[in-house]
C-alpha cells in the first residue's frame, strides 16, 4: 500500500492566483518545512488544513520601501503590516538604516530618524538593547524575532556618519574616504544588506540635510561600482511634484544601473492634478531608459494622500481664504483672541458662504489621537456640527477653541487621487507598485493598508488591473526586480509565504489613532479586511484576526 | 499676461497640494522670459513666506510677482 | 536607442559658489545675469535651503530655462 504523503500544511479548497499573473485556478497548495511541497489537487494529509473555500490563495505581499528598521527589534511582525498579507518588509530606504552605526552617533541618527518617522523617543531608549555597531549584529538582532521575512537596505547617510563623522553633513568626501565607504558596503551586503538606499531630499531634526546628500555623484559611483559585485539594489529618493528633476534624477540612475549592472529604484513618483503631466512625462523617460538597457524602477503608491491640519500652527490649506489666512498666521495668543472675538468670528464665517462652511469643511473628518472630544473621532465636520448645532465652519472654530486649537482635521484625497489617471499607470509594466513608507509618518497618517486599497479601489472598483495582475505585481514582479531568491510566487520549492484572503473584501480599515507605541507613543492605523490567513515560510503567522506565536521570519535577500 | 517681453520670471499659477507628509504645500508656475514655464513646489512654511512678503492673502494674489519674492529675505 | 532631448543640468563641484558655477555654465553671460538665471531656474535649491544658497553635491542645478513640452 502506497504511503499517504504527509505535510506540514495544506491549504485546501481555494482559488490559486500563483503571482504569475496566469488566470487564477481551483486547488491546493501544500508545505513541508517551510517550502511548497505541492500546488493543484493535493492527495494526503497535514498537521493542519487551512479552508480556503471561497478564497484566493496568493504568494504573501512584498512591501519594497518601508520604515520598520526600528519597530521590528520590539515587533517583529511590523504590525499591522503583516494582517494585511504582507511577509516581506524592506526597510532603509531614504538612506537611513539602524547599521553600521557607531555607539557615539546613535544620537545623530536616532533624531534623523524621528525626523522621518515621528517615532517617540522612548522607542529607542526602552523598547529593545541596543547590542550592535555593525550589519551583522543589526541582522542578529532583529533575527531573533521576526514573524515577517526583512530584507534590509544599508542607508548611504549612515555609511557616510560611520566614515567621516561630522564632516559628514559638512563637506566631499576624499578619495580615501569614499574607497572606506566602499569597504564598508561590501561588509553590508556580505552580511545580508538587499542594497544601498540614498536621498535628495530628507532633512535630520535639525533641518538640514542628511548626509547623504553631501555626496558628489562620483562617490555615489562607487559605491554602486560595489553594488554591481553583488547585483545589488539601489533605492533613492527623488524631488517631489519636480518632472524636470525626476527626469534629470532618472537619467542619473541609468548611467548607474548601465554602468555597474544594477537595478535602481525611485520612490515616490506621485501624480497630482498641480502638474498634472509630472507622472506621465516621467514614466515616459523610464521607457526610454529602458530601451537603453538600464534598469530604473518608479515605485508608485496606491493610496492618496490626504492634508491634514490643525489651528495650532498656519497652514496652506486655508489659501483660499484670504482673511482666515491673516488671522490664522498671528502669533498664537492673537490668534486665539481673534477666533474669540465676535466681530472677527463673523466675518471669518460670512466668508464661507451662506451654508455656513458646509460645503467648504463639512467633509473634514476629526482624526483624533489629540485633544479632539472622543465622541467626535472619525466623525465629519458635518456631522459635529449637526451634533453640536452649528454650521461646519463656526464648530470647527469652537471645537478647536475648546480644546487648545489642539484638534485635527484631515481632508481626504488632496493628492495622488484620480483613480482614473493612477490606474493605468499602476498597471504599467514599468511602474513598481510600493512606496507605502511603512512605519513612517506614524503621527502624520497611516502607511499600512495600500495593498488591500489596491484590490479595493483599483482592481473591484475601477477595473484598472485583473487580480491575477494586481497580485503579479506585488509578488513575483516585486521579488524579481529585487532579486529575492524563491519569493513571490506559488510554485514547487518556493518559500512558502502565503496569503488567504476574500477577494470581494479585501481592503483597508478606516485610519484611526492608536497608542501602541514604546511610552503610549501614538499612531494612526489601519487595519486588515477580509485577510483570513498569512503564512511565512510555512508557518502560519496570522489567522482569524489573530497574530500567533510564529516567530518563522527570517532575514531575505 | 500681456504681449510686453517679460524682463523676469514671474508667478503666472498657484495652486495647492497634498505634500508628502501630509501637509498643505504650494505649487507657483513661473513663467520666464523666454515663455517657457516650469512648476515649482514650496513647503508649507516657504509657502506662506511667500503669501507674506508678497502681502498676498490669496492665491490669486502671487500671480505676476517677481520670481525674487520666492527667494529667502534677508 | 537615442533619449529625447531634456533640459540640461550640472551638479555643483566640491566648495563651489554660486558665482563660480554660473561662471562655468553660463559664460557667455555677465555675472550677476548668469547668477540670477541659475537661481531663478534653480528655485528647489534657492528657495528652502538652510542656510539659504547652500549647494550640495547631490544636487541637480539646470543650467537652460525649461523647454516646451506637449
Amino acid at each position: 500500500m502506497r504511503e499517504m504523503a504527509m505535510f506540514d500544511v495544506i491549504v485546501r479548497g481555494g482559488t490559486v492566483v500563483d503571482g504569475t499573473g496566469a488566470p487564477g485556478f481551483a486547488g491546493d497548495v501544500a508545505v513541508k518545512d517551510g517550502r511548497i511541497a505541492a500546488v493543484g489537487q493535493v492527495s494526503g494529509e497535514a498537521k493542519r488544513v487551512v479552508d480556503a473555500q471561497g478564497r484566493v490563495v496568493a504568494p504573501g505581499f512584498i512591501d519594497p520601501h518601508t520604515h520598520f528598521d526600528v519597530q521590528l527589534l520590539w515587533d517583529g511582525a511590523a504590525r499591522p503590516a503583516l494582517e494585511h498579507g504582507v511577509t516581506c518588509v524592506v526597510p532603509g530606504n531614504c538612506s537611513l538604516s539602524l547599521a553600521p552605526l557607531k555607539a557615539s552617533d546613535r544620537k545623530a541618527v536616532v533624531g534623523m530618524f524621528q525626523q522621518i518617522e515621528e517615532m517617540p523617543p522612548e522607542a529607542f531608549t526602552t523598547a529593545f538593547e541596543w547590542t550592535w555597531e555593525d550589519f551583522a549584529g543589526y541582522r542578529s538582532a532583529l533575527e531573533k524575532g521576526l514573524s515577517i521575512n526583512v530584507a534590509p537596505l544599508v542607508g548611504h547617510s549612515v555609511i557616510r556618519l560611520w566614515v567621516m563623522g561630522p564632516a559628514s553633513q559638512e563637506r566631499a568626501a576624499f578619495p580615501d574616504e569614499i574607497a572606506a565607504m566602499q569597504a564598508l558596503l561590501r561588509e553590508c551586503l556580505e552580511a545580508g544588506a538587499v542594497g544601498l538606499s540614498t536621498s535628495f531630499v530628507d532633512l535630520d531634526e535639525h533641518g538640514r540635510p542628511v548626509p547623504s546628500r553631501y555626496a558628489q555623484f562620483e562617490e555615489l559611483d562607487a559605491l554602486c561600482a560595489v553594488l554591481g559585485e553583488f547585483g545589488r539594489m539601489l533605492q533613492v529618493v527623488p524631488e517631489f511634484y519636480a518632472t524636470d528633476i525626476t527626469i534629470a534624477r532618472i537619467d542619473q540612475l541609468a548611467d548607474l544601473s548601465i554602468r555597474h549592472d544594477i537595478p535602481t529604484t525611485f520612490s515616490p513618483l506621485f501624480d497630482t492634478l498641480a502638474v498634472p503631466d509630472n507622472a506621465e512625462r516621467a514614466i515616459a523617460r523610464v521607457e526610454e531608459q529602458f530601451a537603453r538597457g538600464a534598469r530604473v524602477w518608479p515605485q508608485m503608491q496606491t493610496r492618496p494622500i490626504d492634508i491634514s491640519f490643525s489651528l495650532l500652527r498656519p497652514s496652506l490649506f486655508f489659501a483660499r481664504l484670504p482673511r482666515w489666512v491673516r488671522i490664522l498666521r498671528q502669533p498664537l495668543e492673537q490668534r486665539v483672541a481673534a477666533l474669540n472675538d465676535p466681530d472677527t468670528r463673523a466675518k471669518m464665517l460670512a466668508d464661507l458662504g451662506s451654508d455656513g462652511g458646509e460645503a467648504m469643511f463639512g467633509r473634514l473628518v476629526a482624526r483624533g489621537g489629540d485633544a479632539c472630544p472622543p465622541e467626535y473621532v472619525g466623525k465629519t465636520l458635518s456631522e459635529i456640527a449637526g451634533l453640536r448645532g452649528q454650521p461646519a465652519g463656526l464648530a470647527l472654530i469652537e471645537l478647536s477653541l475648546e480644546n487648545g486649537l489642539d484638534v485635527a482635521f484631515l481632508s481626504a484625497g488632496q493628492g495622488h487621487q484620480s483613480t482614473d489617471r493612477i490606474g493605468p499607470m499602476l498597471a504599467h509594466p514599468l511602474v513598481h507598485i510600493g512606496a507605502s513608507d511603512g512605519g513612517a509618518h506614524l503621527a502624520s497618517f497611516s502607511t499600512y493598508g495600500d495593498t488591500g486599497y489596491l484590490f479595493s479601489e483599483f482592481v473591484r472598483k475601477a477595473g484598472a488591473m485583473s487580480l491575477e495582475k494586481a497580485v503579479a505585481k506585488i509578488t513575483s514582479e516585486t521579488a524579481d526586480i529585487w532579486g529575492l531568491k524563491d519569493r513571490g510566487r506559488l510554485a514547487t520549492g518556493q518559500c512558502a509565504d502565503i496569503v488567504v484572503f476574500d477577494p470581494d473584501a479585501i481592503a483597508r480599515g478606516d485610519e484611526l489613532p492608536a497608542f501602541d507605541m514604546p511610552g503610549d507613543g501614538m499612531r494612526y492605523v489601519r487595519a486588515a479586511r477580509g485577510v483570513d490567513t498569512v503564512l511565512v515560510n510555512g508557518e502560519v503567522a496570522y489567522a482569524a484576526g489573530a497574530y500567533t506565536d510564529s516567530r518563522s521570519g527570517v532575514v531575505c535577500v | 499676461m500681456g504681449e510686453d517681453a517679460l524682463e523676469e520670471a514671474v508667478i503666472v499659477g498657484a495652486d495647492i497640494v497634498a505634500g508628502h507628509d501630509g501637509t498643505a504645500e504650494l505649487v507657483v508656475r513661473l513663467l520666464h522670459p523666454d515663455g517657457s514655464e516650469h512648476p515649482v513646489l514650496l513647503d508649507e512654511d516657504t509657502g506662506l513666506k511667500l503669501m507674506e512678503a508678497c502681502g498676498a492673502s490669496g492665491l490669486e494674489d502671487l500671480y505676476g510677482q517677481s520670481w525674487r519674492r520666492i527667494l529667502p529675505q534677508a | 536607442m537615442e533619449l529625447s532631448r531634456q533640459r540640461r543640468f550640472v551638479t555643483p563641484a566640491p566648495e563651489e559658489t554660486i558665482e563660480d558655477l554660473a561662471a562655468r555654465a553660463l559664460p557667455d553671460q555677465p555675472l550677476q545675469a548668469a547668477v540670477d538665471s541659475i537661481k531663478s531656474w534653480n528655485l528647489h535649491v534657492f528657495a528652502m535651503r538652510r542656510p539659504p544658497g547652500l549647494m550640495l553635491g547631490s544636487d541637480v542645478i539646470f543650467v537652460e530655462p525649461p523647454l516646451a513640452h506637449g
